[in-house]
Order: structure tokens, then sequence, then C-alpha cells
């Protein structure tokens, strides 16, 4: 299969995502006032109503109209005081009443949007925008110093209700074919559940990851859900077609399910954008289908065809009143929205000095964002100026990487205190410790417990910035290696690293890089 | 007149999921037709600028009610009416699609 | 002689301990026992709940508590079946819901019960209440205890009979399209249709939730308004109920001078409106005029509408409503197929008899894809226009007075074609869509057929009082409703 930078060069993808977030942080059900819970007994949390009995009606969750009014609100939405809910009719055995409380043509938040800021090896999957030039515009993008940001359409945000789940027996791994029997649990049935769906904005995987991954970021910071994409409180639907680049028509569409991480997100979508284009490269065509992307075999495969657009019999809950909210119930909403990451991102830059870069990696965790402002605090007012940068280049380097790895970590717990991050920049930028070796005396610091100066005092690190004697160890080193020498002079100026590497070696490390690449330029 | 033939009832049958015979099928589609002949009237009313009303009478609008937790079935309870249950869930058998848009 | 006792007169005959609740319930099963052979009104006895609580109103008229039971202490109460009650099959008439046994209670019985009712059992009905004979029941048809050859009309059928025979002084039913009020005419007793959001639908199987209202039938106008008192106001649990605080009782001896009585004239001409009904509706505008009450001549230009826009919006609730009947959590389960979509087709083939299934088909074709904007959307918009026929009506009247069936009491199996059979509803349809109250009042029987006729009296919405004054000044004139005569126990003692 081709590779997706040359499928870029003659198809342009369009790629739009319906993201399903449970509202997790509520105590009860969108309709009944049964628990809220992942992974409890099978069928202990029903009632009449989230079990559909005969008889049994819905009464909404005020927290739930709530939370998608803060969502809205914060996804740039109108919202709509005017709404309903409607019933989607199809029978399915992880439905109860065998239709879906939902919403209409009109949805409690209407016409948002988020802007994408695209930048690094992320920008890099966006085709032929080297032309442009900082602040132009083309499309929904805008070219900026480091890549571009992309202005991606919300079409609606609307309220439903979640499905149950079923286990099914006997077939390979749990899934559908082959599946001798299902065994259904509607604990999870009736979660209030809210559903975005973009405008076909998306151009690349990165920039649907870019934005799943700044939608958590808003949905964590207004807390309205737990956002476990494992769990399946964060769901995320592709829908993928291709056009030949430079005609506006679409092209016949495919959904894509099952891409329950931001990694999964992206190589789906990938691999999916590469298949569209060999199939429609060889002359065939795009079937409007369903498909699932199998993370193991990497690839996707069919789950159900459309032959015709699903009827699903729409029409409005005659069990629920209609909605006409109020503006105080909006303010009041309104009044509860945190800073959201973009604000922050903000404040980091005018406060902090920061890069624009630089806040907007800060910001993409809560964690990450308030353990910078932590250490911002420990490090007092007159080091916060000098500090805030090498410490967001730790925090963005080493914290989120060690995090990435770790999992599931609390920041408030663990041997990585603000004091211990303020201390360990303040030696790097004193010129105590080099660069690399700051990296050693982290990796020490969190799996010691110990203070940063305790481990560089014990482990004799301190850096020698002392020129004379690093002067006598590049004397040593030229001395020893003559042809290198000349062929340097010759114009091989690549060899400069050559011989801090030989210079590093003889100080164990601990030589002050700046001043021997000095003293070597100086000699050379 | 015909609205529906048999191709078309036998189609909401299988959305509906009712098992038909064609001789049901037959009878179904004569009925419908019937009953949906007799519906005219309200396709023939000049309703242009009438709003629906979906919702009756009362004017009531924003029910909701508080975010405070209800006592649930016991899974017993919950699975007693169930005509085949294994492992505390109810059992069906093995099922052949996806259903709706999931 | 307690059969023939009013709800009022059973709480006196208890207060007075001229007998007790025990002996009052001991009575009511032995006298069911006796006539339901004949009409089949219950599917359900609850015997033994029964008992248990007449204990605890004879204990509370010994401690001299008895009112803080609540106004319906030690009352024979009996539900339509398609009321949830814990404990007890609700099965809406339906093989569908056969072996269903009800996990929790639907407000509206619950709410009999906290008034200290004793519940008697569970009452016949049309199959999830499609239909206006009780003929459609699964478990056979209900007879009309004023000629057992003859339907007791639907679909709450069984609740009609069962007080007519004087089986219980009071039962509930619901009414889509005229389920209460027609029963109630054939059988000769009273019975309401409160204004929609009146009393809550929480635990009654819905069949169309826009237009399914709960209400009671009784002997006395008195003792309906006692029902109504126990029944109405706000449920949490419906979002559709209103905040309701009237007292039904209050007023009943009020009188009617003064009253406005709008009448139809278009319901007067209708075509298939019998002789004998039109002419008690007359003698009842004469009687109502001869009390004092005003006559004004009244349009509903939109009425002949609501047939169509009922056959519409009907069917397409109830196909949604009934979708949840997929053998998998309750309900009937076809054994012995592999895959779910066989168990589906054939749980629900064989589940749901032939009416029910017809409705299911009908509002699914007419709630797709390019028929919606034909049929439902415009049936919404009538739905418009009709409530707001009734909303000037009223500003003129307030009550209008008008047949409750064209005709009385048919036989068993004499209507066989569906759309003939929907035509019983044709006046009293009208009021589900707009949603106002409406009741069936007894007014003696017709001139042709000797059987019972009932008088639709109609109520703006929200002040269902109103008619209720009506019925009691009707009342007056044509006395509380006796029990059919084959029932009363003196004609029993005569033997059959």
């Amino acid at each position: 299969m081709q590779k997706l930078e040359d499928v870029l060069k003659k198809w342009e993808p369009v790629i739009g995502l319906e993201v399903h977030a449970e509202l997790t942080t509520l105590q009860t059900k969108m309709f009944c006032n049964c628990k809220l819970e992942f992974g409890a007994e099978p069928n202990t949390h029903t009632c009449p109503v989230c079990l559909g009995l005969p008889g049994a009606l819905p009464v909404p969750n005020k927290a739930a109209i709530e939370s998608i009014v803060l969502a809205g609100l914060a996804t740039n939405c109108d919202i709509e005081k005017r709404s309903m809910f409607y019933r989607k009719n199809y029978m399915y055995p992880d439905m109860p009443k065998n239709f879906q409380t939902t919403q209409g043509p009109i949805a409690f938040c209407m016409r948002g949007h988020l802007d994408l800021s695209v930048d690094g090896k992320a920008a890099s999957e966006r085709y032929a925008i080297d032309d442009l030039s900082v602040g132009e515009g083309r499309e929904n993008i805008v070219k900026t110093e480091d890549g571009y940001t992309a202005h991606v359409g919300i079409t609606h945000i609307h309220m439903e209700e979640d499905a149950g789940k079923m286990v099914h027996i006997g077939g390979g791994e749990g899934r559908i074919a082959g599946a001798t029997h299902s065994l259904v649990d509607y604990n999870r049935a009736g979660t209030p559940l809210i559903e975005l769906v973009t405008e076909p904005d998306l151009r690349t995987p990165e920039e649907a990851r870019l934005f799943m991954q700044k939608l958590r970021q808003i949905y964590l910071a207004i807390g309205i859900s737990d956002c476990s994409m494992e769990e399946g409180s964060l769901r995320c639907d592709g829908n993928i077609s291709l056009r030949r680049r430079g005609t506006k028509e679409f092209g016949t569409k495919t959904e894509l399910k099952n891409m329950n991480s931001f990694k999964n997100l992206h190589d789906g979508l990938m691999y999916e954008i590469c298949r569209q284009a060999e199939v429609l490269d060889e002359g065939g065509i795009i079937y409007q289908e369903t498909r699932h992307w199998d993370p193991s075999a990497k690839r996707t495969v069919v789950m159900r065809v459309k032959e015709t657009a699903d009827d699903y019999r729409l029409f409005p809950e005659p069990d629920l009143a209609p909605y006409d909210l109020s503006d105080e119930f909006i303010e009041r909403v309104r009044a509860k929205l945190p800073e959201l990451p973009d604000e922050k991102a903000k404040r980091f830059e005018e406060d902090f000095s920061l890069s624009a870069y630089d806040a907007r990696h800060l910001v993409e965790h809560r964690s990450t964002s308030d353990f910078f402002e932590a250490c911002m605090k420990a490090a007092g007012q007159d080091d916060a100026a000098k500090l805030s940068k090498p410490i967001a280049n730790l925090i963005i380097n080493d914290v989120a990487g060690w995090l990435n790895s770790m999992g599931d970590v609390d920041l408030d717990d663990c041997a990585l205190t603000p004091e211990r991050a303020v201390k360990l920049v303040g030696m790097q930028v004193a010129d105590k410790i080099s660069s690399k070796q700051a990296k050693e005396v982290f990796a020490l610091m969190i799996e010691q417990d110990k203070d940063p100066d305790a481990i560089v005092a014990e482990h004799g690190m301190e850096q020698v910035s002392d020129a004379g004697a690093i002067e006598a160890v590049v004397d040593e080193v030229l001395a020893d290696n003559p042809d290198k020498v000349e062929q340097y002079r010759g114009g091989k100026t690549g060899l400069i690293g050559f011989f801090v590497g030989q210079c590093m070696k003889k100080m164990q490390g601990q030589g002050n890089p700046k001043i021997i690449n000095e003293l070597l330029e100086q000699k050379l | 007149m015909q609205h529906v033939n048999e191709s078309d009832v036998a189609g909401i049958a299988q959305y509906v999921r009712i098992a038909m015979s064609d001789e049901e099928i037959a009878k179904m589609t004569v009925d419908l037709n019937n009953i949906i002949d007799s519906l005219a009237p309200i396709t023939e009313y000049d309703l242009s600028g009438v709003e629906p009303t979906f919702h009756p009478i009362g004017d009531i609008s924003n029910i909701m009610r508080e975010d405070e937790l209800k006592e649930s079935f016991s899974q017993e309870v919950a699975l007693e009416n169930a005509s085949r249950q294994e492992d505390g869930s109810f059992l069906i058998p093995s099922i052949l699609g996806e259903g709706g848009d999931r | 002689m307690m059969n023939q006792m009013t709800l009022s007169q059973m709480r006196q005959g208890l207060l007075a301990k001229d007998f007790s609740s025990t002996e009052l319930v001991h009575e009511t099963f032995r006298n069911i026992e006796e006539a339901d052979k004949s009409v089949h009104a219950f599917l359900e006895l609850t015997e033994d709940a029964a008992l248990e609580t007449a204990r605890v109103v004879d204990d509370s008229i010994t401690m001299g508590t008895f009112d803080e039971m609540g106004i319906l202490a030690g009352i024979p109460v009996a539900y339509k079946d398609n009321m949830n009650l814990l404990g007890t099959h609700t099965t809406c008439s339906s093989n569908m819901l056969a072996n269903y046994v009800s996990p929790y209670t639907a407000t509206c019985v619950q709410r009999t019960l906290d008034e200290g009712a004793i519940p008697i059992g569970k009452l016949n009905m049309d199959e999830f209440a499609f239909g206006s004979s009780t003929e459609t029941s699964a478990f056979g048809a209900t007879c009309n205890p004023w000629d057992l050859s003859r339907v007791p009309g639907g679909s709450s059928g069984g609740s009609a009979a069962a007080v007519a025979s004087g089986m219980v002084p009071a039962t509930l039913g619901s009414d889509t399209g005229g389920s209460i009020r027609q029963p109630a005419a054939f059988c000769g007793v009273i019975g309401i249709k409160p204004t929609y959001g009146v009393v809550s639908r929480y635990g009654v199987v819905a069949f169309g939730s826009s237009l399914d209202q709960v209400g009671p039938f009784a002997r006395s106008v008195e003792d309906a308004a006692v029902l109504m008192n126990a029944i109405s106001g706000h449920d949490p649990l419906d979002c559709t109920s209103q905040h309701i605080s009237t007292d039904f009782t209050a007023g009943l001896a009020d009188g009617i001078k003064d009253m406005k009585i709008g009448i139809v004239p278009a319901f007067m001409e209708a075509k298939g409106l019998s002789d004998e009904v039109k002419s008690k509706v007359e003698e009842v505008i004469e009687v109502v005029r001869s009390q004092g009450a005003q006559i004004v001549e009244i349009d509903l230009p939109n009425a002949q509408a609501a047939m169509s826009a009922y056959y519409v919006l009907g069917p397409c609730e109830a196909f949604s409503n009934l979708a949840r009947f997929d053998s998998i959590r309750y309900g009937y389960m076809d054994p012995g197929h592999s895959n779910m979509d066989d168990q589906y087709d054939f749980s629900r083939a064989k589940g749901f008899g032939e009416e029910a299934r017809r409705r299911i088909m009908l509002g699914s074709y007419l709630l797709s894809a390019g028929v919606y904007d034909k049929y439902y959307y415009p049936a919404q918009q009538v739905r418009t226009l009709i409530t707001q026929d009734y909303a000037s009506a009223f500003e003129k009247v307030d009550c209008i007075i008008a047949p409750v069936a064209p005709r009385t009491a048919f036989k068993m199996g004499e209507i066989a074609d569906p759309s003939e059979m929907y035509l019983s509803d044709m006046f009293t349809i009208s009021i589900n869509i707009a949603g106002n109250g409406g009741m069936s009042m007894p007014v003696g029987l017709g001139s042709d057929t000797g059987l019972p006729v009932g008088v639709q009296l109609i109520s703006p919405a929200f002040k269902d009082e109103n008619m209720l004054k009506v019925a009691a000044a009707l009342e007056r004139q044509y006395g509380i409703a006796k029990v059919a005569p084959a029932f009363c126990a003196d004609a029993k003692k005569g033997g059959e």
C-alpha cells in the first residue's frame, strides 16, 4: 500500500469526527436515578426506566443538561434555548426500549468550533503549505511559525443516552462473529452521553488526533467526563472520504469505528485513507460502509454495508417536555466555566514569557499545566522568569515522557515535587550540571526519591566549568588526534562534535559543554 | 389506492421484527392500504402556517430532576422476568449483525 | 346487598361498623367468584393483598384512626391490566405479557393504595388497549353485564363491566381515544378521562403517550370525584403530569344555574349516530336547560379531522412504545431459535395479536422517511387546530354535551372490520387529540335497545371539575347508576 505522503499528493482526505462522551462525573443516569458506575456486577444498577419496563417513563437529569450546555460554551457553540428530545427507533438487544432517546435537528449546542495548532511533525502531514508565508491563510488554515492553525467547525453537540453492554460468548476475542450467544448487562444503559459532530473540516490524521486531544483537555477541564478512551467513556468514530486534489465534490465516505486511543485514531484514519486511495487508484469504488479498525492486524475491516440510508423513524419524544432554557439557566452554567486550556496557554505566554509552542504543550494535560504552575510558585517571583523556559522544557520533554511511560501516575503523589524540579533546573541553568546530567538526575530523583542536589553530590556529577581544567583536556584531545585536526582545518567542521565527545569522555561527562566548545573553536 | 405493496410490507415487517408468512403479508398489505386510504383527510387540509403540537397541552417545558441517587433493583429482581439468563446477565442467542449506527 | 353499594355507602358502613373491612373483602371475592363466571372482567385476583390491607383497615377502625387511613380506606378497587402493581401479572391482555410479573407499581395504583384502597385484582381489556370491545383480549372477551351477548366496550371493558356488575364500586381504566368513556357508556357507569396531565401515567403500559390518560370508573358522581382526588396531581416520575390540587368533590351540590353548556350541531347530525342515542342527548340538553343552564351552540370546525389524526398519531406512538417487547428482559420468548433475529421475529409475531401487529406496522410506515411529512407532521398540525377549536369554544361555554358512542353496546363479533370498529370512537377521539377532559355519564336506557346510554360531558383543559358539576346535576335527574339487573342481589335470588 502507498505511503500517506504519496497518497496526499493526489488525494485530499476529508475527515469528520463523531465524538461520544459519557458524563461519568454525574451521580445518576440520564433519565433515572440509577447509579453511574463502570465495572459493577452486571444488572445491579437498573430500574424500570433503564430496563425499559412497560409503563416506565423518563425524567431528564438536570446536571446532564447543565453539562452539555457547559460543553457547548467551552467549544464556542451557540446554545439553543429551544430544543426537544426525539426517539430514534431501531431494535438491538442492548437497547432496553428499542429506541434511543436523542435529539433531533436542533440540539442543545449548535455551530461551535475549535482552533487547532498543528506544529512539528504533525504539521508535515498537511499537504503543500510550504508556499504559504506566516500569517497567510488557505481554506480553514493559517500558516504559523512552526506549522499552522486549523479552524474546525462543530456542527452540533446533542444529548443522548448510552446503550447496555454485551459480551459475546463462543466467538473469537469476544466478537459477534462466530459467537454462540451473548450476555446483556444494562448497567450502562441510560448513561448520559453527549455526541459532538464536527464539520468535515479535518484533512489529516494528525488534525483528527489533535482535535480529539484538545476536546479531551476541554472536557477534562470542565469536569464533565473522565474521558477514558480505554473504558469507552470517550469514543470516537471517523467519517472519511477522499477527493482528487483541486476538486470540491465529496467522495463516498466510510465510517470508521473502534479507534479507542489517540494512536488508534491516527493509525486507523491513516490506514483507511491509504486503503481508499488504493481502491480509487485501481479504478474501484468506495462503498458506504462501516469499518472496524483492528489495531493488531493494522487494518480496517467491514462491519456493515449501508445499502440505503438508515431510517430510524425519528419523531419527537412525547414523554419528555420540550426545552426552553432561560438566560438565567445558561448564565448559571457559564459561571461554572473554568479557565480553558487555550486561555491558560495564553496566560502562560504572558505571565511567564513562554513561547506559544511551550505554553500550548504545557496545557495539553491538566497534570502538566498544574505542575508547571506549582513550579513557578516554588521558584518564587524572582526566579520564575528565569526558570520558566527550562522548566517548561523539563515538563514537556522529561516529565510528559515519563508520565506517558508510567501510564496513570498522580503527580501530586510521587517523588517529583515542584521544589525538586526547580532545584534541578536551577542547577542546570547555573551550569552546575549539563543537560545530559540533568536527565540522569531526573531519572534518579524519581527512582530514589531524593533531592537533586543530594544525587549530584553523591554521584560527583558537579559539572566542571573551570576553564583551566577544561583547557588541559582540550589540548590533550587535539594532540591525540592530529589527523582529525587537519581535516577540520581543511573544512570538515562537522568534526567539532567528535572533539567535544572526546573531551566529555575524558571528563566523565562532567565538563561544561559550552566552555569545551568555546575552547575548541578557539584552538582549532 | 396502493400506498404500499407486498415488498414494502415485507420490509416494514423486517424492520419492526415481526415474522410474517406470504399470506400474512398479502393480508396486511390490503389492511394497511385500506387504513391509509382512510387517513386521506389529513393530507387534504390546508395547514400552511400551522405549528405542530408535538407535546400535548399544559405548556410544560424544562422538566428536569436533581442528580440524586435512588435505590436500584437487585440483580435478582432485574432478571426475574427474563426467559433466559446467565451469570447475572440476560442471555440471547447469537446476533447476526451490528445494530443501528453503532 | 353489599354489591350495590357505592364507595361512599361502603365508607359509611365501615365507619358505622355495619360490617368490617374483612367482611367486605370476603363478600367482594364471593360476589366476584359468582358474577365473574359470566362477565369475565377479572384476569387476576389479589385476595391475599386485599385481606392484608383489610386487616389494617379494621385495626384502624378499632383504634379510631380510620380517618387517617385515607379517602379510599377499605374500598375495594380493581385496576385495568395495563397498570403495574407489584407482584401481580400485568398482561395488557396479551400473550406477549402472559408471564410478566410487575416488579413495581404504577403511580395511579399506588395513590389509591396510599389512600387505603383494597386491591382486588386486574381487569380485562383489549390487547394493549387497541380496540373498542375488549374482544381482542388474548384471554377471552368480557361480557356486558346488561346483556351478556354484547360487548362491554373497550378498551377498558373489564373496568366498566366490573363496576356495572357490582363486583367492585370503583376501578381505574385508561383512555387513549375513548377507552374509558365508551365502555362506561356501554355498561351504564360513570367513566372519566381527565385532562392530559392530571393523572400520572407512570407505570401504565403506554399505547399513545401523548394521548393516554388514566381515569376512574364509578357509579356515583361523588365516588368518581373522590377517586379523582385520590389519583390526580403531580408525579415527579411523569414529566407530563401537572401540579393539580383541585378538590373534585367541591361544588358538586352547587347546581348548574348560570353555567353555559355547549352543544355541537355537527355532532348531532353525524352520520351513524343512532336515533336512541341522539334523542337521549337531546333529552339531557333539556334536563340541563331545565336546571337553569344556558345552552349555546358551538362549532368545532376541525373535529372531523380528529379521526384521521388519531389513526396517525396513535399507531406512530404505539409502534415505538411496543418496540420494547423484544423477548429479552421480559415478555414472550419463542423458544428454540439459534439467532436473535429469528427470536425477535417469532416472539413478536406470536406474542402480539393481530390488531397490535397491524398498528405497529402502520405506525412504522407512517413514520418512515418521506411518509412522515405526509401524515405524522400534518396530524400534529391538526392537533394544534383541534386544540384551538376547543380553546375558543370554551371561551363561550363551561362544558360541552355530546354523544359518547354513536350507538349502544353491540353484539359480540358483530363488528369485524377494523375501520368500522374505529368509528366507535368518533365522538371521543378529538378530546384525546386536544387533551382536555371528557367523561361518560349514564342517563338511563335507550328507547330502542333498552341498553345503557351515556352522554359525554367535555371540560376545558384543567377544569375537569366543570363536567363533574354537570354530571352531578344529571345524577339528580337520573339517579345513581344502577348495577346491571342480572347482578343485583335481589334479582339473583330469583335465580338464573
